[in-house]
This record gives structure tokens, C-alpha cells and sequence, in this order.
């Protein structure tokens, strides 16, 4: 059988994006033209830059209408307030809104998807700044611009301190960089690979192994590309690093970029995250004055350039392949794997595509070798992991642990216990497991303990369900944010998250009684047949409400169709 | 692992082999497939059913429907996978139809059909849907989901004269977005919005007609159901039966599927499995076929009396010519008549009427359309090199490195290799173009030298000389496969850069790059067109080309080598069929005592030993009133030949002019006889494309009333005039050329198979890829060298007439259009335009959309002005595809100087606004 043309791929919206190289990026050119048309890019613009990339009229049109803040239904949209669970569960946002509502029209109030305030919600956001806690009482001020509202939380530990602690001074990263020149790029990988470290984004795979197959990767150019597109609503340790630790990120990227032979460092930064973009920013400006990056670092062989990306609002961005293709401009759809980024990656070039978190601890492994990173954790989960704590603690905040600390441990000595009693914890994204309280004594943090008791420790952040709000509505609102943020790609996430979301939301309304077989066909659809870990993963947590507190949803099933 | 299941394999051999299993069975697997594939080499395609997969298309995931269990072990634990993106590894366990896959599959699909409108009955793909058929294959009863949203309410996209859409049928497989940018790369359609909200948009959200499709027909092709679709239904299966064919446009030989019903053409298809074309073809092979059964196809042989045309019978109009060739041949001798061939006709038909020139009329007075395209390429290819032909094949473009593409402009004259170009340059292969004009490639090249039209030479000179000047001559193909390369490179130390890099108007460093992209790169292609031959220097130029390519070693493997983009159809087999004044059938020397032996044994008749006209020398000697018959089959001289004025001029001094034709053309206006042939879809024969493949047309409707098939009209002559000729028949006819043309040796109708044979075609059938593999034909590649000289056009009339006007062709239109006019793509395509630079513009006062009146020392002609970037200054640029204009009234006479190819693309003009405010219309005079 003939088997045309099967053996390349067809990359070619990446190769026309990449001709133009990073400088000339067309998703910063999206976004550009967004800002100065009111919140979408202009007609005229979507097509000069199709002219200009030799792409076609639809691509930009396609491309721009993916993103919350690209699409045209955004144009217009002065001010929006916070959707996601950690805000919903914590009950703030009809008091957000009706104050927003006082001040704005209702056309120009928008919704966006978790601003990482999770620690205090009633979280919105304002002229490209973010605001939560008691801000929204001071909305007048905020709007004549009289007050600047910074939120806070604790920053903790319980061990060793490789994430928390003081960032990186200059002269560390110098003395850094000159220590890897120093040792040579096959040191420096032997030494990532001795120190097991794992991605921090929800997959825990080794970093050294994408590194050593981007570096042997045959290419004229590569890319490392950070993923802060922190999107799981209750999660905001990545937003910390950037903010509170950014000379340990840059310099984790540079090390990475100096294995693996690449030139520039990617930062793809939420839309979500203004503050966190504005420090990187400055941070790279830092680095660049002190000639640690640019051509020929230190007088070595080695340059390096860094680019930030203003993401512009999709929770997929948060899966590397789709976050590769918005880079490029264009929609953020998942991709097929094989190729892996580390072989076709960023504008079909190999690239290394890891988390804030993972990447942060990369000064350390090399400053104190992988032996010593290895020595802390548990097993094959070693080193530490930040725990972000929401709103329903008594000390909600960033919490740097030893991988292996009890769970317990880390919701009483450092969280300071419950303000008021919750029924479950949804820890790790909207994808990771539903934690009934009965369970929170059986885990330690580290990917085995939950992976054993059938959770997710994902990204480590923690959304408490409080004892009143009822789990068929959180349940639905998994299922409709879903349907929301699917790529729209594979036919089990784009229709299964949007009829199950339908399903809940015509049950709850009463004139509809759940197939019970029908939802355990749909869940293993999705849990089975998607293409990515998005409507793969959405089953999970209904999975886990759905065994943990199946009363809550008898009254909703019809009778006649019983789950074996 | 212990048991062949394949029983052409010994057991020794069956254990080394790689293996995995399907169903618990071992079969042998291939290196770096997909699960889908191995399975499908050796089950049924319904058992893993299929909706975003397509035969030409990357595998891309979306519909999950293929997903298979897969366990590492006989009956371990197993993970379910999308098996058309998941590669198989050797040991693999592959389960197609658990419970639990078949039940995931059904559950797809009944989410599928949530959003599908169950109106299969009255769906005009119903029976052919591919979604009905999986449906059905799940065993889908019923949808068990509640009423919910959908995108039912989508209205239906009636704008395009051919493309049809009706989303509501859509289910977001992105088939139709992928073959738009895999397969032509025009990037039409994209997916908008997200998630549940995803949705199909053309364009920024516009309708066909107002988006960039080209109207190539991939999206409806490859969408499963009939969501895009076309005015033709194509996919609706009312059809009685389908005929492979090949098209009768360019020279890329797409193979079609033509799908009939009671001797009606409802529909036409591209067969994934064509090697020539995989699946694709553009709007003229896809849907500019409705030529074939219009009002105004000439359908009765005719005789002109009194000024007038007078329908007569087959035998009266048979008696007529064999009375007039008659007497003509005795009153003035076989060289008094001729022919012209038509390249638009098989073989077979060539073949005849060569024949009947040299052995019924007895004279070597035959050419054909190919002299006014590529008869410098075959005449500069064969001093070269020994042969006349593209040295590789499409089929390579897939292991070039770089690709020349010197004057073609292939995304509109050769589409679908334009397109398989396109997705080359797309993977970020380097690609270089040297045009006078930014076409759709130039926009795409890594380096586009847009040097002044009539350059040619100047700039292969310059390349040649800065590869031996940056060290990158192939030394060793140079010394073991070359002769002449100390003098030739002697020369090209003498050349004088600066000068030629002025007189070109090109910039030296550009140059200078692209030759060192092209002489570094592991495998360059270069590809030719009519921008190269249609000039004075027009052979020096193809064996420039030749040259870079030997001197660089760039010829007998694969993704290398000279590749002339053939205009027609069967230009390439009308020269190989003899259809030239110099050479017969198999490009055997007519001059030649051995070879008039082998002819006079063979044909059994005396054969003539001179050297014929060629068709500029018909026309002067018409004139000169040497000649006073010509019969000219399927080419409109009068639109398409150069000096229009001249061309009539000639025509009306003739005796007796034949114009065997579709239609009533320019041409065929001035006839004395008009024999109404047959299109390319009304009967059988081959044609050649321009990578040497012999291909079988096979007629797909009857005749239309009236109409015969030009080679039974050559036949009926031949019979008339006392030759005994068997009846035109593909296969028969096919027999009688393999015994006299030697690389034809092994072509057989019945084994020449779906996809043809590329000459040479041993005895024993074996065909041939790439040519010039150890040796050349003629022994060694030849090096010439030629210094670049101006074009007398430009030397004798640059002055007075400042601007150049050049000529090309559009996508939607064949070139004098007779077929193509007869069609739905006038609706596309309506007018020839005129481009002109802005600042050209600017000086003389012309905006967009104003008459401009263009004239030459010939004449001249008024044409609408088109303002663009796309020519510089001084150069100007149209078509020929309307009678409306005819430009062909400025064109020059100017021939090349080897193979006496008029020299179109450099003509001399001034331009100024028009005075009149609207076009000539069809009938006013000229």
C-alpha cells in the first residue's frame, strides 16, 4: 500500500510562522493589534498580517478567535471578574459583580478564567491589573486610579529551601554561568539527569530526558520554552517563582539553554499574570545590562537570548503541544505525538518545553549537584514541591515542602487548618482528583502517594469545596468549563464535556433525569478516547464525586438505569 | 512467533523479520508505521473504522474512532490508543475490536450524531457517506443524549460557480482544512472559536467566491460527508459508472475519475492512488469539463462556400480533401502541403497524422505546438544531454533539497505540481525562483530573482560562474560524466559580473547566494517553463540549466535533475510521436538514409528525405506561395501564435486550409474545411506527461453526435487517399508505435495499468524513473557555453517601444481558452489584465481597472491595467486566454535561434491611457 506522504509531517503554518523568527512574532502581532482595537484585532489586521506570514485570510481570522482576549467577542470588554472554582467555591463573585455592575456597562464586563488570587478571590481584573480580597470595595478608587492594591500571602516551608528563600543575586548567576561553561554541556546534563528531577506541570516526566533528546536532535536551532501558562484555577506557585524568584527561573532556563545548544528562551506567560510578566520583563532587561545573555555569554561560545509571550487567554495553552502552536501564532490545538516537542517542536525545531517550578530548580541541582537534589524528597519524587493553598485556610499561601511530607502536615502546621468545615479538596488543577476528607490522612505530597489512592498531585494547588456547595453543580461546572476551554480538536472532549455539561445543567433545572449508563459511557469516552489530558482527565474528579459522595447525585439519576 | 502466516516466507526468514500482532496473529510489520497502517496491509478497512483519516492527508487524530487496544504482551495489560498516530513497535500487541473499543467507537459516533442532522435519506452523499457507513459498521441504534445544542441552523454556501458548503453536515474531522493546506496549500479554511463553538470558516469568515480558493476541489474531495461538496455532487454515488482517465489540460497528466451516467458526464474525481497526482487536481481537471457537450461544439464536418460554412457529410467532406490533396500534391509537388499536430490529442492520433503527412502525402511537413513552447528544451536537452525530456520525476520533488524554478509559473499553468512545489518550499526546503514576475512561488522563495525579461542567460552565466568561483563544482562528476568543461569554464572566467548583473538589473550578491544554495544543497531540482524556451536565446537557455546541473552533479538520482514543466497535455508524446519536421516517430533523423529504410520498410511506402517546415516557415512560405495546404488540428494559431496579422496573412494566402476542431476558433474562422473532432473525454489512446509517463485515456462518454475521434478522421483520410489504415483503435494503434519507436518498445495497452509507464519502456515492460543514471544518452553530458546577446526585439525597437511586455497563463484559464471559456471558470476568471508597476502607472496616468492601449511595431491592443508590485518597472505583463484582446497582434516574430520558438515573453511596447472606455467584443474587427 502506498503510503503518500506520511513519513513528514505537515507542519507548515510553523514553518511560515518561524521564517519570521521570534522577533517578528505573529502572536505577539495578534495581540498587539487586540490592544489598540479595543480588545480584538482589527479586520484590516488579521489580514495584513496573513499577507505578510503567507498564510491564509482564515488562519489569523481562526486563530485569533481562540483566545479570550483575541476574540472578537472581547472587543469592548473594560473590566472582568474571575470565574474559576477557587472564586466560585469561595462564594465571592455575585457581590464582585454587582459592584462591577454599578461601574460598568454590562457589555464591558468580561469573565476571566483564575487571576492566581486564589488566597483571597473576589478577584477581577482592571486596565491590565489584577485585584482580589477588598479590593472590590475600593472599585471607585481602583477606577480613578487613587489606590494601588497589592494582595498578599504567607510564604512558607517546611524543609529544605530550594524555591522559597531569597532569588538569586547577580553575582550567583554569574558565578553560575561561569561554573556550566566551566564543566562542559554533558556534565552539567549527567548532573540534571543524576538529580531526578520531574516536570512540575502534571506529567512528572524526568527533565533530563528531553533535554538529552532535543540536544541529540539533529537541527540548525532550538528552543527552550517555559511554560507559565499556570491556568488551573487554585494554583499560583508558578505566578510566585516568576514574581518572587525570577533570576532562579532565567538562569534554570539559560542552563537548559546551554545543554541542549539553544538560543533563545521562550517565556509563554498568561494573560492572567500582568505583574508576573511585567518582573520577568524586567528581570531579562537586568540580565541583559549585565551582559548575562545575548551573544557569546561571558566570553563563552554559548548565546543566548530570551522573549516573553503575553498569552492571551486558553487554559490549553497549558499542554506543551498547543502552547507551541499559539507561540507560533496559531490555534492552540493539541498535536499528535509522536513527534515530541523535543524532536518537532516550536516552529518544527526541537525544543524543551517545561513549567515554572521545574525549571527553578535548576540553579540549584547544578549549585549543589544532583546527588544532593536527588537526597531530598521521596523515591522517585525527589526535591521539593510548592503546595498553593486557597482561600478556605486559616493561612492560605506558597508552601515549599519536602516531596513525601504528609498531607496532613501541610493542611495543619503550615495552612494553620480549616477556617470552616469543607467536604473535599480538589487538588491539582480541575483535572486532578476529588479529595474527600477522609482521604486527606492517607497522603503524602509526591506523584506515587496520590497516584496510589486513584488522585493527581498535578500542580499541587488546593481548592477546598465547602460543606454547602452542592457537587452536581461543581461537577457541571467542570464538565461546562471544559466544553469552554477544549482546543476543539478531538471529538470526545469538543462534544462529550459539552453533553455532560448539558446533562447536569438540564438535570439540576428538573426536567431531566441522568442516564447513569449514558454517564459512565461519556466518562470512559473521554477518560479513553481523548486526545489530550484535558477531556482525558476531566473524569477524574466527577469519578472521584461521583464514589465519594454518590448521594449527592441519586436524586438526580433516573431509576430505571442502575450502574453495575 | 513461531509460525509463518505468510506463506511466502521460509521459516529462517519469517524469524528474522520484524513482527507484531493483530489480533494474536504475527504479521510482518514495516519500519516506522502507524498501527492504522500495518493493520490496514492486511485487514479489511471496516475493521478499524476511520472518519479524520484520509489517503493523503498526515494523520491528525481528531475523531478517536480508530483507537485500538495495545498491550505489550499476548493478553497483558493493555492501553487504548488512536492507532492512526500511534507508531507500531516491533513485538506489539494489537487488539482492533474488544468490547471495549468497539463500545468506545459506538460511543463516538452517537456523540458525533448529537450534532449531525439524521437526514441521511435526502443527503446527497447518502450511500457514499463515510459517517453513515462507520455509523453503521459501530452499529449505532440511537442517540441516548438529551436534545442539546447543536449547529444545525448553518446556511448553506451556494456562492462559487463550483464549491459547495452546507455546515450543518459538518463534523469537525478538518479533513477540508488539512488537504486545503497539506495538499494545495492555499490556506482557505481554518477552524474558528473553541471547544464545543469550533466550526469551519472560509477565509475571514467569508463565502467561497469571496475567499482565495483556487477552486481545486481537495476540501470537498476529502470531506467525509457533505459539508463541502461541489455543484457536480461529486461524492453522490447516481453515477452508473466511473472511467479512469488522465486530463487534457497541462502536462502534469493528472489521472481522473469520470463518473457517468447515460452517456452524461455528471462528476470527475482524483484517484488517491495516481502516482502522477495522488488524489489532487485542480479546477480545470476537476471541474472545467461542461466544454465538452456546449451548444456550441462543432458537431458536422463543414465546407466553406461562398464565405460561408455548409454542414456536409463525413464521405462528401472525405472526397473533397482527397480531390484537393490530390491535385495540390500534383500541381505542386508534397511539399506544398502540411500539418499541424496537436499536442491536446493522444498519441496514437500524433502518431497518424505524421504518418499521414510522411507516408500518404509524402512529405516531412509536420510540427506542432511544441515549437511555440518546448521545442528548445527537447532540441537543448537532446544536445546536452541525448534526450529530450525531464531527466526525473514528479514523484522526486519528495527527496529534493532545492528546487529552480526558472519562467514557470507552476501554481497556475502546472497546479497540481505547482502545489506539491508549494508544500515542498512549506517543509522549509530551499526554493528559488528567477522570474521577471512575483508569482505565488516568489512570494514563497528563500531567493526570487526578478531579472528583466530576456535575461535568462545573462543570470545562469553569472550562477555558473560564481560556483566555480566559491569552489563548488562537482570535480568528480565533471571529470567521469562530462566533456567540454575547460573551455566552458574558460569562458565563464572571462564573463564580466557587473556588467551582466546591469544588463539583467538583478543584484550580483542575490545571485550569488541563490547559486551557492542551489550548487551546496545535497539534491537541487530545477524545473523550467515556457519563461525559459519563448525566448531568443531560448535553447541556450535550457542547456544553461543543463549545465548548472552537471556542474554541480545534479543529475541520474533522485530529487535532482532538468525538468521542463511541459505546457500541454501531450506535448511531450506529440514530439515523441514524430510530430516534428526533423525527426519521426521516435526522434529518428528523417535525413538519414538507415533511418528512411527502416520508415520505407515499416510504412511500405517512399518516404521524403528532407527536412520539413517548421510552423513559423509554414507561414512565411503560405505567404511566399510555396505552401498551399495546411491541415491544422486542435491549435488556434491565429489567438496563440505570435504577430497575429502575419499569422492571418499566411492562413488566407493557403489553397486549402483544414482546421480540425472543438470549436468554431479564431482560427477555425478562417478554414476552408472544419472537421469536428472529439474531446479528450469522447475517446481513447495515451497521452505523455512531462515526467515521460504513458498514460491510458479511456473515453468516458460516446462521441457526441456528429463528432468523431481525430484519430479515426485521420484514419478515414488515409483509407481515402489509397493507404490502407485499420480502424482507429487505442491498443492496436499503441502495438503498431512500440514496433517503430524504441523507447516504446514494452508499451502495451493492456499492461501499461492505471498508472502508465515512464520511457524509455524496455521490451520486457520495465519503465524508467530517472534517466541518465550511469551514463547520458548521448555518452557524455556536453558542456557548451553562450555569451548573453540582446533579443533584436529589443535592439531594434527598444528605443521607440521602452516597456517589455511578457506573457504568461492563469490558473483558471487554458491557453486561447476555447475549452476553459466554454466553462463555469469564466465566472471565476473573466478578462485578460494587464499588470503594470505603480510607478509605471503613476507616470502615465493609469489607475486600476483603466484601458490602457499597448502597443508594438506590430500593433496593438487595449487591456484592462491591473496596478501591482508584481512586475517592476519597464515590465509589463498579461495573458491570452480571451479573443477579446488578442494579444497576439503586438507579439513579435523573433524566433530562437536553434529551435525557431517565438520569442513571446519579450516584446517591445509603449503604453499609454486608452482612448476608448470599453473592450472589443466578440465578432467586432481586430
Amino acid at each position: 500500500m502506498c503510503d503518500y506522504n506520511r513519513t513528514h509531517m505537515s507542519k507548515n503554518l510553523s514553518n511560515l510562522s518561524g521564517r519570521k523568527g521570534l522577533q517578528h512574532n505573529l502572536y505577539e502581532l495578534l495581540g498587539n493589534s487586540a490592544e489598540a482595537n479595543e480588545g480584538t484585532p482589527n479586520p484590516k489586521d488579521l489580514k495584513r498580517l496573513a499577507k505578510d506570514f503567507l498564510m491564509g485570510r482564515a488562519n489569523t481570522y481562526g486563530a485569533a478567535s481562540f483566545y479570550d482576549f483575541l476574540k472578537p467577542e472581547n472587543k469592548g470588554k473594560k473590566v472582568y471578574y474571575c470565574n474559576g472554582s477557587s472564586c466560585m467555591t469561595a462564594g465571592t463573585q455575585n457581590k464582585v459583580m454587582d459592584k462591577l455592575k454599578s461601574n460598568f456597562k454590562e457589555e464591558e464586563i468580561g469573565h476571566i478564567c483564575c487571576l492566581g488570587r486564589c488566597h483571597e478571590n473576589s478577584s477581577f481584573h482592571y486596565e491590565g491589573k489584577n485585584y482580589s480580597g477588598d479590593s472590590i470595595n475600593q472599585i471607585d478608587e481602583i477606577i480613578q486610579q487613587k489606590t494601588k492594591v497589592a494582595d498578599a500571602y504567607t510564604i512558607g516551608h517546611s524543609g529544605p529551601q530550594i524555591l522559597t528563600g531569597n532569588d538569586l543575586t547577580l553575582d550567583e548567576v554569574k558565578n553560575t554561568l561561569k561554573d556550566i561553561f566551566r564543566k562542559g554541556r554533558e556534565t552539567i546534563l549527567s548532573d540534571i539527569k543524576a538529580s531526578g528531577l520531574r516536570g512540575r506541570g502534571g506529567a512528572g516526566f524526568p527533565i533530563g530526558f528531553k533535554l538529552e533528546s532535543a540536544k541529540n536532535t539533529p537541527s540548525d536551532s532550538r528552543f527552550i520554552v517555559c511554560n507559565a501558562d499556570e491556568g488551573d484555577p487554585g494554583a499560583y506557585s508558578d505566578r510566585y517563582l516568576m514574581e518572587f524568584q525570577p533570576m532562579k527561573l532565567l538562569l534554570g532556563m539559560l542552563i537548559a539553554g546551554y545543554v541542549v545548544g539553544a538560543e533563545w528562551g521562550v517565556l509563554y506567560i498568561r494573560f492572567e499574570y500582568p505583574e508576573s510578566l511585567e518582573i520577568i520583563n524586567k528581570a531579562i532587561e537586568t540580565l541583559e545590562k549585565e551582559n548575562l545573555i545575548g551573544e557569546n555569554i561571558l566570553g563563552s561560545d554559548f548565546s543566548y537570548f530570551f522573549k516573553t509571550i503575553k498569552a492571551r487567554g486558553a487554559y490549553i495553552c497549558g499542554e506543551e503541544t498547543s502552547l507551541l502552536s499559539s507561540i507560533e501564532g496559531q490555534r492552540a490545538e493539541v498535536r499528535v505525538r509522536p513527534p515530541y516537542p523535543t524532536q518537532e517542536g516550536l516552529f518544527n525545531k526541537p525544543t524543551v518545553v517545561n513549567n515554572v517550578e521545574t525549571l527553578a530548580c535548576l540553579p540549584f541541582v547544578i549549585n549543589h549537584g544532583g546527588e544532593a537534589y536527588k537526597s531530598i524528597g521521596r523515591g522517585k519524587s525527589t526535591g521539593t514541591k510548592l503546595v498553593s493553598l486557597d482561600g478556605f485556610f486559616n493561612n492560605p499561601g506558597i508552601y515549599e515542602v519536602e516531596m513525601g511530607t504528609p498531607f496532613q502536615e501541610v493542611i495543619e502546621n503550615l495552612g494553620g487548618g480549616l477556617k470552616e468545615p469543607i467536604k473535599a479538596m480538589h487538588i491539582g488543577g480541575p483535572l486532578g482528583g476529588l479529595v474527600p476528607k477522609e482521604k486527606w490522612g492517607d497522603l503524602t505530597v509526591d506523584f506515587e502517594s496520590f497516584a496510589e489512592h486513584g488522585f493527581l498531585l498535578g500542580h499541587a494547588s488546593v481548592v477546598c469545596i465547602p460543606m454547602d456547595f452542592p457537587l452536581v453543580k461543581y461537577v457541571q461546572h467542570l464538565f461546562q468549563f471544559t466544553s469552554d476551554e477544549s482546543c476543539g480538536k478531538c471529538f470526545p472532549c469538543r462534544l462529550g464535556s459539552k453533553r455532560g455539561a448539558e446533562m447536569f445543567e438540564k438535570a439540576q433545572a428538573g426536567n431531566y433525569s441522568i442516564d447513569e449508563e449514558l454517564l459512565t459511557d461519556l466518562l470512559t469516552t473521554l477518560e479513553t478516547g481523548s486526545l489530550c489530558a484535558l477531556g482525558g482527565g476531566l473524569p477524574l474528579p466527577i469519578k472521584n464525586a461521583l464514589q465519594y459522595f454518590r448521594n449527592e447525585f441519586e436524586p438526580y439519576f433516573s431509576k430505571n438505569h442502575i450502574a453495575v | 512467533m513461531n509460525y509463518p502466516t505468510d506463506p511466502k516466507y521460509s521459516k529462517e526468514e519469517w524469524d528474522k523479520l520484524s513482527k507484531a500482532f493483530i489480533d494474536g496473529k504475527p504479521f510482518v510489520m514495516e519500519k516506522g508505521e502507524t498501527i492504522l497502517n500495518f493493520v490496514r496491509r492486511y485487514k479489511e478497512k471496516g475493521l478499524v473504522p476511520t472518519l479524520c483519516d484520509a489517503p493523503n492527508l498526515e494523520a491528525f487524530g481528531s475523531c478517536r474512532v480508530c483507537s485500538v487496544e495495545v498491550a505489550l504482551t499476548e493478553n497483558g495489560p493493555t492501553k487504548t490508543m488512536a492507532s492512526c498516530h500511534t507508531p507500531l513497535n516491533e513485538g506489539m500487541y494489537v487488539y482492533t475490536s474488544t468490547e471495549a473499543v468497539k463500545k468506545l467507537r459506538k460511543n463516538i459516533i452517537e456523540l458525533v450524531l448529537t450534532d449531525h442532522p439524521l437526514d441521511c435519506l435526502t443527503c446527497e452523499v447518502n450511500g457514499n457517506c463515510e459517517l453513515q457507513t462507520v455509523a453503521a459498521q459501530v452499529g449505532i441504534r440511537d442517540v441516548r443524549y438529551p436534545k442539546g445544542e447543536n449547529h444545525q441552523d448553518c446556511d448553506k454556501d451556494l456562492s462559487h460557480p463550483y464549491m459547495t458548503s452546507d455546515f450543518s453536515k459538518c463534523i469537525n474531522c478538518y479533513r477540508c482544512v488539512r488537504a486545503c493546506d497539506e495538499v494545495q496549500g492555499q490556506f482557505v479554511l481554518s477552524m474558528a472559536g473553541r471547544g464545543f463553538d469550533a466550526h469551519i470558516v472560509k477565509g475571514d469568515n467569508v463565502s467561497f467566491m469571496e475567499s482565495d480558493c483556487v477552486s481545486c476541489g481537495a476540501c470537498a474531495q476529502a470531506c467525509p460527508t457533505s459539508a463541502i461538496s461541489d455543484v457536480y455532487q461529486s461524492k453522490a454515488i447516481i453515477a452508473e459508472k466511473t472511467t479512469r482517465t488522465v486530463c487534457t489540460y497541462c502536462g502534469v497528466g493528472c489521472n481522473l475519475e469520470v463518473s457517468t451516467t447515460s452517456n452524461k458526464i455528471l462528476s470527475i474525481q482524483a484517484p488517491y492512488e495516481a502516482e502522477a497526482n495522488a488524489g489532487h487536481t485542480c479546477l480545470k481537471g476537476r471541474y472545467a469539463f461542461q466544454f465538452y457537450n456546449h451548444p456550441e461544439r462543432l458537431n458536422s464536418p463543414m465546407i466553406k462556400r461562398n464565405g460561408e460554412f455548409e454542414k456536409v457529410s463525413w464521405d462528401e467532406v472525405y472526397e473533397f480533401l482527397a480531390n484537393k490533396f490530390t491535385t495540390i500534391k500534383s500541381d505542386y509537388g508534397a511539399d506544398a502541403i502540411a500539418g499541424i499536430s496537436s499536442a491536446r490529442c493522444t498519441n496514437e492520433e500524433n502518431y497518424l497524422m505524421q504518418k499521414f503527412i510522411r507516408a500518404v502525402i509524402g512529405t516531412n511537413n509536420i510540427d506542432g505546438c511544441a515549437r511555440v513552447c518546448h521545442s528548445p528544451t527537447a532540441l537543448g536537452m537532446q544536445r546536452t544531454f541525448g534526450t529530450g525530456a525531464a531527466t526525473n520525476s514528479i514523484e522526486d520533488i519528495d527527496h529534493t533539497e532545492c528546487m529552480m524554478v526558472i519562467g514557470a509559473n507552476p501554481t497556475a499553468a502546472h497546479p497540481v505540481t505547482g502545489a506539491k512545489i508549494k508544500q515542498r518550499a512549506l517543509k522549509g526546503k530551499t526554493l528559488i525562483v528567477i522570474d521577471p514576475r512575483k508569482t505565488e512561488l516568489a512570494n514563497l522563495a528563500d531567493y526570487h530573482i526578478a531579472l528583466r525579461p530576456g535575461t535568462n542567460v545573462a543570470v545562469l552565466n553569472m550562477m555558473l560562474r560564481y560556483i566555480i568561483d566559491e569552489g563548488l563544482v562537482d570535480e568528480s562528476f565533471i571529470e567521469t560524466r562530462t566533456e567540454g568543461f575547460e573551455d566552458f569554464k574558460a569562458n565563464l572566467l572571462k564573463l564580466d559580473l557587473d556588467e551582466m548583473a546591469k544588463i539583467a538589473k538583478v543584484d550580483k550578491e542575490l545571485v550569488r547566494k541563490a547559486a551557492i544554495a542551489y550548487a551546496k544543497s545535497s539534491a537541487a531540482m530545477s524545473f523550467h517553463g515556457l519563461g525559459v524556451t519563448e525566448h531568443s536565446q531560448g535553447t541556450f537557455t535550457v542547456m544553461q540549466i543543463a549545465d548548472l546541473a552537471m556542474i554541480t552533479g545534479n543529475i541520474g538520482r533522485k530529487g535532482v535533475g532538468v525538468n521542463p514543466l511541459r505546457g500541454q497535455n501531450n506535448v511531450q508524446g506529440a514530439a515523441d510521436m514524430g510530430v516534428q519536421p526533423h525527426q519521426g516517430a521516435g526522434y529518428l533523423d528523417v535525413t538519414k538514409p538507415d533511418i528512411i529504410k527502416k520508415y520505407e520498410d515499416f510504412y511500405d511506402v517512399k518516404m521524403p528525405g528532407e527536412i520539413g517546415y517548421k510552423i513559423p516557415e509554414m507561414f512565411e512560405a503560405a505567404i511566399a506561395g510555396k505552401l498551399k495546404a495546411l491541415w491544422i488540428i486542435g491549435e488556434d494559431v491565429v489567438q496563440t501564435d505570435p504577430n497575429t496579422q502575419k499569422v492571418i496573412k499566411a492562413l488566407n494566402s493557403l489553397d486549402l486550409l483544414i482546421v480540425q476542431e472543438l470549436f468554431m476558433t479564431e482560427t477555425a474562422k478562417h478554414a476552408d474545411v472544419i472537421l469536428p473532432g472529439a474531446s479528450f473525454l469522447e475517446k481513447s489512446g495515451t497521452f505523455t506527461n512531462g515526467e515521460r509517463r504513458v498514460q491510458r485515456v479511456q473515453a468516458a462518454v460516446e462521441p457526441i453526435e456528429g463528432t468523431k475521434p481525430d484519430g479515426q478522421i485521420i484514419v478515414d483520410m488515409m483509407n481515402k487517399m489509397g493507404y490502407a489504415q485499420p480502424d482507429y483503435d487505442a491498443a492496436t494503434m499503441l502495438e503498431e508505435i512500440s514496433q517503430i519507436v524504441p523507447f516504446f518498445a514494452g508499451a502495451k495497452w493492456d499492461t501499461l495499468g492505471d498508472n502508465g509507464k515512464q520511457w524509455p519502456i524496455l521490451p520486457d515492460g520495465t519503465d524508467t524513473k530517472i534517466l541518465h543514471g550511469e551514463t547520458f544518452r548521448r555518452g557524455k553530458g556536453k558542456f557548451y557555453y553562450y555569451d548573453f546577446k540582446e533579443s533584436e526585439e529589443i535592439t531594434s525597437h527598444g528605443k521607440d517601444y521602452p516597456y517589455i511586455i511578457t506573457t504568461n497563463r492563469d490558473l483558471e484559464h487554458y491557453n486561447c481558452g476555447a475549452m476553459t471559456r466554454r466553462t463555469k471558470n469564466v465566472e471565476i476568471h473573466t478578462e485578460d489584465v494587464l499588470w503594470i508597476n505603480p510607478k509605471d502607472a503613476q507616470a502615465k496616468g493609469i489607475v486600476n481597472g483603466d484601458l490602457v492601449c499597448v502597443e508594438s511595431p506590430r500593433g496593438k491592443v487595449d487591456i484592462k491595467a491591473f496596478v501591482t508590485e508584481g512586475v517592476n518597472e519597464g515590465v509589463l505583463s498579461t495573458t491570452f486566454h480571451f479573443p477579446e484582446i488578442m494579444v497576439n497582434n503586438i507579439t513579435s516574430d523573433v524566433h530562437d535561434s536553434e529551435a525557431k520558438c517565438p520569442e513571446y515573453k519579450v516584446v517591445s511596447v509603449n503604453i499609454r491611457k486608452a482612448r476608448k472606455t470599453h473592450m472589443r467584443k466578440e465578432g467586432e474587427l481586430v
